[in-house]
């Protein structure tokens, strides 16, 4: 069995699933709309950061992201459906690596797509102080945000893989996101740098002064991503279905 | 042709056996029943055989191959272990459409399959509106999607109305004659009856018999013969004379235990006996099975029950 027509059934599955493909458009909607609200009423900070300004509303938005995340996976563990995933795609790691796959493409440009969109949102807005930002800024920004929450879409999958559940995995996740990490996140340049949200949004800002940068934080939340697609996959491939 | 083989399976859950060193083979060209109460093994070993859950010793494997090593295992072997399998969210087509395209099954069969089992009309609709039975049409479009020569369908009968019951045995029937190897469990013993060629029964993880149907019913359940007459007392001495008793029953009719109907109606003729009815009682295989199940008691009953109501439990 190759690993086409593999994919080519996961991708299906996400497509036919209308939750997942409405979680999608969340995530653009959200993520946009925030981001415009955020530039509305932005530049008396004075901690302001124009490009995480403009691209705030993944501060909510990635919830979306997370729900894309832990849903797909977890629709196979519904009733007997990871049975019959297994039935009809018994080389399990190939079946792991088609689904994450699967996840992450859409994640990805759907990322992109909401940060060029954040980013037109914030220019139409009245404090335009994404006009500040250079061409490479922005750039680093859109393509900061696509990795990012490709990144920790699929942190939420590998996860949900693990704990072969999607509500353990959203009621670890979303707190943490929405709690733990914003009451410690501004200890900044302590370990709270070093977690898989915090590391990785210092991509979307135009400034930064902690021990990470852009690309070495994108590679820390890579690290943790990786961590919970290793533990996830360990999970499919060790236990019986 | 394939042939499921099932050697030295064992399966542990924590200390709980529940498949204990299982050795059996099914062959194509007939339907094995795989009967059992719940808890016998019967999914576990299916189970096992499709490489879901991993043995703790021995081997299951289709026509020598493990079930992991197949290339596009829906095209060899089809699978009905569960009604839930369907995502609620999913339309039925798209069930199937997913299930054909990561084993390059043509998107054509989905539609066939969908005519076979009666869904066509409501293929676009979602499962959570389906019934348990549409569901388990569903499970098993899903089972014949790749066309299979091994064919696995776990209580098939399962919500199925009268008329899906019995599209279910004239399907196990017509799958069996097309060559192909059927294995259908059922705790339902009329049921497996109507469609079984041959029996493998478990009970407690164990293999306690893998014989022809029909051998199976004759070893364990002796027939009986039907009568009516309107000279009960020319019947009753006849059949005295030869050594067999007659019990008569409210409505009038007499049952001889243990008698074949060509005995007992050469007996009755010799004797000028008037019969208004003489009918053979074969042994039905629900009887064999609680038979067999009695000789098992000690696995089957609690030691506080009297050992010859096995309740199959």
């Amino acid at each position: 069995m190759t690993f086409a027509p593999v994919l080519h059934a996961e991708w299906l599955k996400i497509r036919t699933l209308r939750s997942l493909p409405g979680a999608l458009l969340a995530l653009f909607a959200v993520t946009t709309a925030f981001s415009a609200l955020a530039g509305a009423d932005g530049g008396s900070d004075p901690e302001f950061d124009p490009l995480f300004t403009a691209l705030s509303g993944i501060l909510p938005g990635q919830i979306a992201a997370i729900s894309f995340g832990a849903t797909a996976v977890s629709s196979e563990y519904h009733g007997g459906a990871f049975r019959l995933t297994l039935a009809a795609t018994p080389r399990r790691g190939r079946w792991f690596a088609a689904k994450m796959t699967a996840i992450a493409v859409p994640a990805l440009l759907v990322g992109l797509v909401t940060a060029v969109a954040a980013l037109a949102a914030g220019r139409a807005g009245p404090g335009s102080a994404v006009d500040g930002l250079t061409v490479g800024e922005q750039l680093r920004g859109v393509l900061g945000c696509g990795i990012y929450l490709m990144l920790i879409t699929l942190f939420a999958a590998g996860l949900t893989a693990l704990l072969r559940s999607g509500v353990a995995t959203l009621s670890v996740l979303i707190p943490f996101i929405l709690v733990v990490s914003f009451v410690i996140g501004d200890a900044a340049g302590t370990v709270a740098d070093f977690l898989p949200d915090k590391a990785g949004q210092i991509a979307l800002h135009q400034t930064y002064d902690g021990t990470l940068g852009p690309w070495s934080g994108l590679t820390v939340t890579a690290l943790w991503t990786a961590a919970a697609l290793l533990a996830g996959g360990w999970s499919v491939r060790r236990r019986d279905a | 042709m394939t042939s499921i083989e099932v050697q030295a399976l064992t399966k542990e859950f924590g200390s709980r056996r529940a498949v204990d060193d299982l050795t059996f083979t099914v062959l194509p060209g007939r339907v094995t029943g795989f009967l059992g109460p719940n808890g016998a093994g019967k999914s576990t070993t299916m189970r096992l055989v499709l490489g879901l859950d991993r043995p703790t010793s021995g081997t299951a494997t289709l026509g020598g191959r493990p079930y992991a090593t197949l290339r596009e295992p829906l095209r060899h072997v089809g699978a009905l272990l569960d009604a839930g399998a369907a995502h609620g969210s999913r339309t039925a087509r798209d069930h199937l459409r997913v299930l054909a395209a990561g084993n390059r099954i043509p998107s054509a069969r989905v539609d066939e399959v969908l005519e076979e089992t009666g869904l066509a009309s409501v293929a676009r609709r979602r499962v959570k509106t389906y019934s348990l039975g549409m569901r388990q049409r569903l499970g098993i479009a899903a089972a014949l999607l790749g066309d299979p020569e091994v064919v696995m369908l776990d209580e098939p009968s399962n919500g199925l109305d009268p008329e899906g019951i019995v599209w279910v045995r004239d399907l196990t029937r017509r799958l069996a004659g097309e060559g192909r190897t059927v294995l259908v469990s059922s705790h339902l013993m009329n049921e497996t009856a109507s469609f079984a060629d041959h029996l493998v029964v478990l009970g407690r993880g164990r293999l306690l018999a893998d014989t022809p149907m029909r051998e199976f019913i004759d070893a364990r359940v002796r027939p009986s013969v039907r009568i009516r007459t309107t000279d009960a007392v020319a019947l009753t001495t006849a059949l005295a004379r030869h050594g067999h008793d007659a019990v008569q029953h409210d409505d009038g009719h007499w049952t001889v235990h243990h008698a074949r109907v060509d005995d007992i109606g050469r007996i009755a003729s010799e004797a000028h006996v008037p019969l208004l009815e003489l009918a053979a009682e074969e042994g039905t295989l629900e009887q064999a099975y609680f038979d067999l199940t009695a000789t098992e008691a000690e696995f089957t009953t609690r030691p506080t029950q009297p050992q010859h109501q096995p309740q199959g439990a």
